[in-house]
């Protein structure tokens, strides 16, 4: 794993000893090439895990989301060149060390094989993206954001830390590879049940759980371009990646503890889906949308089945591509227009038609197009939940149907119509941002030829 | 000698190749439209090799070569299934879509972007070679949501005009909600019999299909636009007319009914189902047929008809007659394009004049395009050794002289005379009497394209049903005798709509106008669906959505509950505990005292 973590590290000094005007295309190129090193652990001879150290492993669960996170940095760096390009050299270089910070955080935290030496890193992750939010978000109430997303996190995962501590006091060891040979059944009382709690709220509260995502769409949206990003393709798959590691212990209380956070997030993402159609803003509705995605996988990881358990992996990666090329989007638009509104970015096809493709293409993954990952996602999870409780087909059919309006009216609203007088005089699209969106979808597709190579360990 | 699929596969890969092209320098060629053309005339002809040999020798083939993955037990791969409903249909897509095309550089040529209209049409016909030749199905299930977003994106062609960009929602909305169904029974498959391939699904039994078949009824109803999620047929008519040629008339709007078919062994005994198709297909027939009477619009008028005919083939399965449901399928693609052609051409003639009260008198101007637009009308309507009539009339035969629902069969064949009035009032309207038109306009139908196009289909018309039924052993035995009145049912009460209908029209020429009638009403608001549907249930959702999903729950109890509450409380109890209170006169009073006191302490201490 150090093949990965240092060149990490030793891209904050690339950072800070180039040359002015080198500095974007130096650490972008850096970034793409250890994207290049991680996709080595795609590739899992062994049905069990690769070991590297006492410290980290990585098996076909962690392996796609690390191939994720180290794909989005150089990504990341292409999306922010624009919207930091007024600033000194040295905030935008205290910027770039910041995100490479934070995946370095995020390699560490997906690789880790110790829960105690996991849950530090999950803490770790969220001081680089407070500082990339409340320093530079756009407006005033990115300070709200920020508190309201240190907050929901933290005290979401505190009550973890002493369930850990807990745990190894009675284990002995928090060593994923170990736990799982010398886990017990744990008996149902009342102490349990708030174990439980105090295990999964953590990672809950970062997928986001209906009724506690209150500091994504605020996060979302005053974040920014980078910071929307990475919490949409990354942060939240931290959850996901935390809820199926740590359901292992919890057996068998899962299997009753699920049913109010499974009704909650199936009521959820309907409502969730419902407040898309009604979002002005642009990067609020993408939000929404991630909330909507992520009750899919919250209700999967629940039912845990092997088929869910891929539809989980598989949603988790698909969810992460398609939602951060929405917001490059939208922020492609919002250089221009330089509001989030969507009816003042109307009729957009007509001036951009290549950008009007990338829309296209996005909003379709988003809503499932088959044959792409998005779609076998979607319907691992459908399926399982399906056969979970054959009712749910009703709750999961109303939220295809809107994921599908909401994206389509997304598409018709910033593309399709009259375009309004002010925006005539708009720039071009870049080739940085062609080559931006071709990055998001290249995978995409290339894994819908391939699809094995997320579906997770139970593949 | 294995001619066959190799044959098959070139002809799908050909269709592969325009699109292939369009990465290359010859895409800003003006000859695309052309090199699309001729590759899907090519394609025709060398997919109707094969289909050759199946009437020949009646080889079936099922090709499986790209292994995709394995889940678990279910393996899935691309695979082909080239069956008699696959080998009979791909040509006859093929040939209707060459002349659509062959149709479309005539009527798109003074479009600027013709080229990106050309390749949308072969990604359509492409995604349906894909729905009829699936062997599995996720593999139909890409085609079914391919040929969706494909209609997505061909009636928003006009992407600047807010009708057709509601349209194209619409038709995406109430697909997807027959997508759900279709999701539903993949589910059901996956979960129960592991498999998703056709052949392993029909020959494992199970007890009860009720749940799958009414997800795949759901789905057909959905992109059959069968009653209930019919709006958006009709509505569709806002793209090209050539796209409503091809996607709303021939291809994609039957792909529901092709679904039932392929799934037909599942069906074949479940009373349950076959019930509820009968009647759901009937209802549709009747309805459409209804507000087809009164439509102005000659384009919602053929669309309307459609979906008439759709509920047809609905019936005809729902009697257990697949195999006749899909020869109305191959004979109605020919006459339907060709009339929506025709409607085309009569468009375009006109200067973008739909509305029939303004046309007349057009058998004097446009003597081709009325020829094939009445020999459209009649064999629709089923007359005597045209094209419709060898299925239709064996539809009405063998409903006549099966164990069938009455009521379903009496409303099929009201809607069946139907079908005569309103094509009767197109001809009538449209193309007898005086011209109502503007006269400045220059009429010309002379181009090449139209009338090859057009006349391709024409003869189509007149004999394709003939060569199909004839060519084709029938797998079901149609009934060999019946009772001399059930025999003229079918023709008798078409006569009967069309000598209805003309003299009702006829009666129009020298009367004032009515008010209209609750009945008219009825009819000309479709049945009030639109008004009820299209108002109250987006209003309400959407109000929903806003009210209480938005504003309620997320901005006001969710934000309360946690965080707001919170900083309240805490805002409260500190206030309330802490001692400083910013008193500070009384706080520099205080301090005043105490230092005065120390000092008198200090100074008298000594």
């Amino acid at each position: 794993m150090l093949k990965i973590i240092i060149p990490t590290i030793m891209l904050i000094p690339l950072t800070w000893m180039s040359k002015p005007n080198m500095i974007w295309i130096n650490t972008t190129t850096y970034g793409l090439l250890i994207s290049l090193i991680s996709l080595f652990y795609l590739n899992q001879p062994n049905d069990n895990t690769l070991n590297s150290s006492l410290m980290f492993f990585s098996d076909s669960l962690s392996a796609p989301l690390l191939a994720l996170t180290t794909w989005l940095l150089p990504l990341m760096l292409m999306a922010s060149q624009h919207h930091l390009s007024k600033e000194p050299l040295t905030r935008k270089k205290l910027y770039i060390s910041m995100l490479i910070l934070l995946q370095l955080f995020l390699i560490m935290t997906f690789t880790a094989s110790e829960l105690i030496f996991f849950y530090i890193l999950f803490e770790a992750t969220l001081i680089p993206t407070l500082i990339i939010i409340t320093r530079w978000g756009n407006q005033t109430e990115r300070l709200n954001a920020g508190l309201y997303f240190l907050f929901y996190t933290l005290m979401g995962s505190l009550p973890l830390l002493v369930a850990l501590l807990y745990i190894h006091n009675f284990m002995g060891s928090l060593n994923f590879l170990m736990i799982q040979y010398w886990i017990q059944p744990l008996p149902n009382s009342w102490s349990n049940i708030f174990l439980w709690l105090a295990c999964m709220m953590a990672f809950m509260v970062k997928m986001p759980l209906y009724g506690l995502h209150l500091w994504l769409p605020k996060a979302h949206v005053e974040a920014p371009i980078a910071g929307s990003m990475v919490l949409a393709a990354v942060l939240l798959k931290l959850g996901g990646y935390g809820m199926m590691r740590i359901t292992t212990l919890l057996n068998p209380l899962t299997n009753f503890m699920a049913y109010p956070f499974m009704m909650l997030s199936l009521w959820g993402m309907i409502m969730t889906s419902s407040i898309c159609l009604r979002q002005t803003d642009l990067k609020s509705l993408i939000a929404y949308s991630s909330v909507s995605h992520m009750a899919l996988v919250i209700v999967a990881v629940l039912i845990q089945t092997p088929c869910s358990y891929m539809g989980a992996t598989a949603l988790m990666i698909a969810h992460g591509l398609t939602s951060s090329m929405l917001f490059c989007l939208a922020n492609s638009n919002y250089e221009r227009i330089h509001s989030r509104t969507m009816i003042l970015a109307r009729g957009l096809q007509t001036l951009l038609p290549l950008m009007a493709a990338w829309w296209l293409l996005a909003s379709l993954t988003n809503l499932a197009l088959p044959p792409t990952i998005n779609l076998i996602g979607e319907l691992f999870v459908v399926m399982s939940s399906f056969s979970w409780s054959n009712i749910t087909i009703i709750l999961m059919g109303i939220n295809i149907t809107i994921t599908a309006l909401y994206s389509l009216y997304m598409l018709i609203t910033t593309q399709r119509g009259k375009y309004s007088h002010h925006i005539k005089n708009i720039k071009p699209s870049f080739t940085r941002e062609n080559a931006l969106m071709t990055l998001h979808l290249l995978p995409l597709l290339l894994l819908s030829l391939n699809p094995k190579i997320i579906l997770g360990p139970i593949y | 000698m294995n001619m066959f699929s190799s044959c098959m596969i070139t002809a799908l890969v050909i269709l592969t190749l325009p699109i292939i092209m369009s990465s290359t320098k010859l895409y800003k060629n003006k000859l695309y439209p052309y090199y699309v053309k001729t590759a899907t005339s090519y394609a025709f002809m060398i997919s109707m090799i094969p289909t050759m040999m199946f009437i020949y020798s009646g080889q079936e083939t099922i090709i499986s070569n790209w292994h995709w993955m394995t889940i678990q037990t279910m393996k899935l791969s691309m695979s082909f299934k080239l069956d008699y409903f696959s080998m009979i249909f791909v040509p006859v897509a093929l040939f209707v879509t060459w002349s659509i095309m062959e149709f479309s550089m005539w009527y798109m040529h003074s479009d600027p972007y013709i080229n990106r209209f050309f390749k949308y049409l072969l990604l359509f016909l492409i995604t349906m070679m894909v729905l009829v030749t699936a062997n599995n199905m996720f593999q139909l299930f890409i085609g079914w949501e391919g040929v969706g977003i494909m209609s997505f994106l061909l009636i928003g062609w006009w992407y600047g005009r807010t009708d057709a960009n509601t349209a194209a929602l619409q038709a995406v909305l109430y697909n997807r909600i027959g997508d759900v169904g279709f999701i539903m029974t993949m589910a059901w498959f996956l979960l129960n019999l592991n498999t998703w391939d056709l052949q392993q699904i029909f020959i494992t039994t199970n007890d009860n299909f009720n749940l799958p078949l009414l997800g795949l009824l759901l789905a057909a109803t959905g992109k059959s636009a069968q009653f209930g999620l019919h709006p958006w047929l009709p509505s569709a008519m806002e793209g090209p007319t050539p796209v409503s040629a091809l996607l709303h008339s021939s291809t994609m709007v039957v792909a529901g009914v092709f679904l039932l078919i392929r799934f037909h062994p599942l069906m074949e005994h479940n009373q349950t189902i076959q019930t509820l198709t009968l009647c759901l297909g009937a209802i549709t027939t009747l309805f459409t047929a209804i507000c087809a009477l009164t439509q102005n619009d000659i384009k919602k008028i053929v669309a309307f008809s459609t979906s008439s005919q759709l509920g047809l083939m609905m019936v005809t399965i729902g009697i257990n007659q697949p195999y006749l449901a899909f020869l109305h399928i191959c004979t109605h693609a020919f006459f339907k394009a060709m009339l929506f052609m025709c409607s085309g051409s009569v468009i375009h003639s006109l200067n973008d004049e739909q509305d029939i009260r303004k046309m007349g008198g057009l058998f004097k101007v446009l003597p081709f395009t009325t020829t094939s637009l009445i020999i459209g009308s009649l064999a629709l309507t089923g007359m005597p050794f045209l094209t419709g009539f060898y299925s239709k009339d064996l539809i009405i035969e063998s409903a006549n002289t099966s164990n069938t629902n009455a009521w379903a069969l009496l409303i099929t064949l009201v809607a069946t005379s139907l079908t005569a009035a309103y094509s009767t009032r197109i001809m009538f309207f449209a193309l007898l009497g005086q011209p109502r038109f503007s006269p400045m306009i220059p009429i010309n139908e002379n181009n090449p394209l139209l009338i090859n196009s057009i006349k391709r289909l024409l003869i189509g018309s007149v004999f394709a049903g003939y060569i199909i039924s004839h060519s084709i052993t029938p797998t079901t035995i149609p009934q060999m005798t019946m009772p001399h009145y059930l025999k003229m049912t079918a023709l008798a009460v078409t006569t009967l709509g069309f000598i209805l209908a003309l003299e009702l029209n006829l009666t129009t020429q020298g009367l004032k106008f009515n008010y209209p009638s609750n009945y008219f009403k009825f009819s000309s608001l479709l049945g009030y669906y639109p008004t009820i549907m299209h108002r109250l249930t987006p209003k309400t959702s959407l109000t929903i959505s806003q009210k209480s999903a938005s504003m309620l729950l997320d901005s006001i109890w969710l934000e309360n509950i946690l965080p707001k509450s919170i900083s309240y409380f805490q805002m409260k109890s500190s206030t309330l505990i802490s001692n400083q209170k910013g008193l500070i006169k009384l706080y520099f009073l205080s301090f005043m005292l105490t230092m005065i006191l120390s000092l008198l302490i200090l100074n008298y201490h000594g």
